[in-house]
């Protein structure tokens, strides 16, 4: 074997082990639950705790909406911005770098100071607290989500795309739903799947406004149990990964939204 | 009242006019080119007439109707873009078909609809494909029929074939022509190629920092260019600075030599400038023809066609001659005489 190859194949090695020994350990910690023997005893107990199931589905959907609205908002914005502002990018990306620098705690707090109390009182209802628990959320994925929307539309020509969308007859309804989004799909993946597992994992907010969630079931869980915290994680990541490879999937079966160059700019 | 009829269209960006006094009428049917330098104003021209910008001053009409303010997509005015934009997620037969659906045809009569169009610019194959599986030229092609799809009532194209290589350009532009006669479709077209602008259309526009400088057939435009920016931006033209000696007889002096004009010419003794197309020039001395004494400078070979530059008093000539077997090429230093007839030589009026 040639000498670059080894040095080659001794890094790569080296890198596979970072990721992989603390996952293998994990994996194997979670399997000694039963003293002397490996087995899935840890695994039985967290399916079958009704706790899991509800937390984890429930953030789950929390996730979805704000995905959902995270898009609804940021994607027509920064279109508008693409289209007629361009001027006013680098505001934009200033704001959506907020979230960045400000700890979760002092959003939270400040959130609740201004919307538990008269006029709004979001956390009166659980609804509500479900909906300020979303906005939350949704500056928290900002960054982003900003940024993939931001470097999705730098990939098409917005512009042109949008005047022949005009000329062929179509409204802006038309425009936003059936020529820039579809050609977004790609770039979207990176920021959606990102909001999912920080909406996931996502404690102190939901912590505060005490709904739920799975994260601080999965904290309550570290504190109190040995091997069920081992087994957890190894589940969230096996479910973290069937995601990945569903989004990777979807955006297959579509061919022409994985290649978006227009020609000559 | 023509078909499409644009009166004093008038545009500015903060202090900066891009388009000043655009007046012109465009018949049902006719190919006009917009045909000028780079930031003269033509695409500002047309994107006003498809309404992505609006005039500063100024109305449109088309059939009767003013379309000044209308928005974009209720003109009826399809569009052409240098960049193709094809929509990258559709099909082409979904491409070509959008217009179709938005104007509320069945999916099944928009894809036969989408099938005729394709048959129209011969890609009748190329319907499931996605754009970025086809060539440039293909893909152009394809922006024209979902363009030609939803039968609007004109046809812009901005400087459609300027992101193709020259052999496929011809091509292209011969087709554009076929289908626009095909169709009987009113269109503008902007280049800055004139050989494009003068192959293609029924008249040319030219324009220049804004302002129309002539409109006319091509024939008209490349012979009797009514301004010094025509003259020079179409086609090549020699100059020579001359002194009128006898206007009554058109007679003017180019140094030491003596020229003669079709009068009437200015004033005696006054300085002009005096044009002519480098293939009114002829090699040797003619009878009745003006000849001019000067030394070879140059011989450059263009394949059909041969350029001899004669350096005569004050003036340096490009004469064009086809290239034929038995032709004699003089050698640069030699002594020639060129000729060329009175009525091939104008007087460029002072300007630009
Ligand atoms: N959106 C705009 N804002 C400010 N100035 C503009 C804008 N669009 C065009 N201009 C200016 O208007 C003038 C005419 O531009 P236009 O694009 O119409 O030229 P053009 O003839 O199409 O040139 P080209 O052959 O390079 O495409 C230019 O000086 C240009 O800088
Ligand atoms: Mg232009």
């Amino acid at each position: 074997m040639k000498r670059g190859a080894f040095w080659s194949w001794l890094w790569v090695g080296l890198g596979i082990a970072y990721f992989a020994i603390p996952l293998i350990a994990t994996l194997e910690f979670s399997l000694k639950a039963e003293r002397g023997r490996y087995s899935l005893a840890a695994y039985r107990t967290v399916l079958s705790d009704p706790q899991f199931a509800s937390t984890f589905s429930f953030s789950a959907g929390i996730a979805i909406l704000t995905i959902l609205f995270s898009l609804l908002l940021i994607v027509p914005t920064v279109y508008w911005v693409h289209l007629r502002l361009p001027q006013i990018r680098p505001a934009m990306e200033f704001v959506a770098f907020l979230p960045f620098v400000l700890p979760a705690i002092v959003l939270v707090f400040g959130l609740i100071r201004i919307y538990s109390r008269p006029p709004f009182a979001l956390t009166n209802y659980v609804w509500s607290t479900n909906l300020l628990l979303v906005a939350a959320y949704m500056g928290l994925a900002l960054p982003y989500m900003y940024r993939s929307v931001d470097t999705g539309m730098r990939a098409i020509d917005v512009r042109t795309l949008t005047e022949a969308a005009q000329s062929l007859g179509a409204g802006w309804p038309t425009i936003v739903g059936r020529v820039i989004f579809p050609n977004l799909r790609t770039a979207l993946l990176s920021g959606t799947f990102l909001t999912f597992a920080i909406v996931l994992g996502e404690y102190t907010i939901a912590s505060f406004l005490a709904r739920p969630m799975f994260g601080p079931y999965l904290a309550n869980m570290v504190r109190n149990k040995a091997y069920e915290p081992a087994a957890l994680s190894i589940i969230s990541f096996a479910l973290t990964w069937a995601m990945m490879g569903g989004l990777q999937w979807v955006t297959h079966r579509t061919p022409g939204s994985t290649q978006v160059t227009t020609g000559p700019r | 009242m023509a078909f499409l009829e644009i009166d004093q269209l008038h545009k500015q960006f903060g202090d900066l006019p891009a388009v000043s006094g655009f007046d012109v009428d465009v018949e049902q049917g006719e190919f006009l080119s917009l045909l000028g330098p780079s930031g003269c104003g033509k695409t500002t021209a047309l994107r006003m007439i498809a309404g992505f910008e609006r005039p500063t001053s100024g109305t449109i009409h088309l059939n009767g109707r003013d379309i000044t303010n209308q928005p974009p997509n209720r003109r009826h005015i399809g569009m052409v873009f240098q960049s193709y934009a094809l929509f990258p997620n559709m099909t082409v037969a979904d491409n070509v078909g959008f217009g179709l659906k938005l104007k509320g045809m069945t999916p099944a009569d928009a894809r036969r609809r989408a099938g005729e169009l394709l048959e129209l610019i011969q890609l009748p194959d190329k319907g499931g494909s996605y754009p970025y599986q086809l060539s440039g030229g293909q893909q152009q092609r394809v922006a024209l029929a979902r363009a030609l799809a939803i039968e609007p009532q004109v046809l812009l194209l901005d400087e459609p074939l300027s992101a193709l290589d020259a052999k496929i350009r011809v091509e292209l532009r011969a087709e554009i022509r076929r289908i626009q006669q095909q169709l009987h479709i009113t269109t503008l077209y902007v280049t800055h190629d004139q050989e494009e602008a003068m192959s293609l259309s029924d008249r040319v526009v030219v324009m220049n920092k804004g302002f129309i400088e002539q409109v006319g057939p091509p024939f008209e435009i490349y012979n009797y260019p009514r301004t010094a920016f025509v003259a020079h931006f179409v086609g090549q033209l020699n100059v020579m600075p001359v002194r009128v000696v006898d206007a009554a007889a058109g007679r003017v002096a180019l140094g030491e030599q003596t020229i003669i004009l079709e009068p009437p010419l200015a004033a005696n003794g006054q300085a002009v400038t005096l044009a002519v197309r480098p293939e009114e020039l002829e090699l040797g001395a003619a009878e009745g023809h003006n000849n001019l004494r000067g030394l070879v400078e140059s011989v450059n070979f263009l394949g059909s066609i041969v350029r001899v530059r004669v350096a005569v008093d004050g003036a340096t000539l490009s004469a064009d001659l086809f290239n034929e077997r038995l032709l004699t090429l003089p050698k640069a230093g030699e002594a020639v005489t060129i000729n060329f007839p009175a009525h091939a030589a104008w007087v460029l009026e002072e300007q630009g």
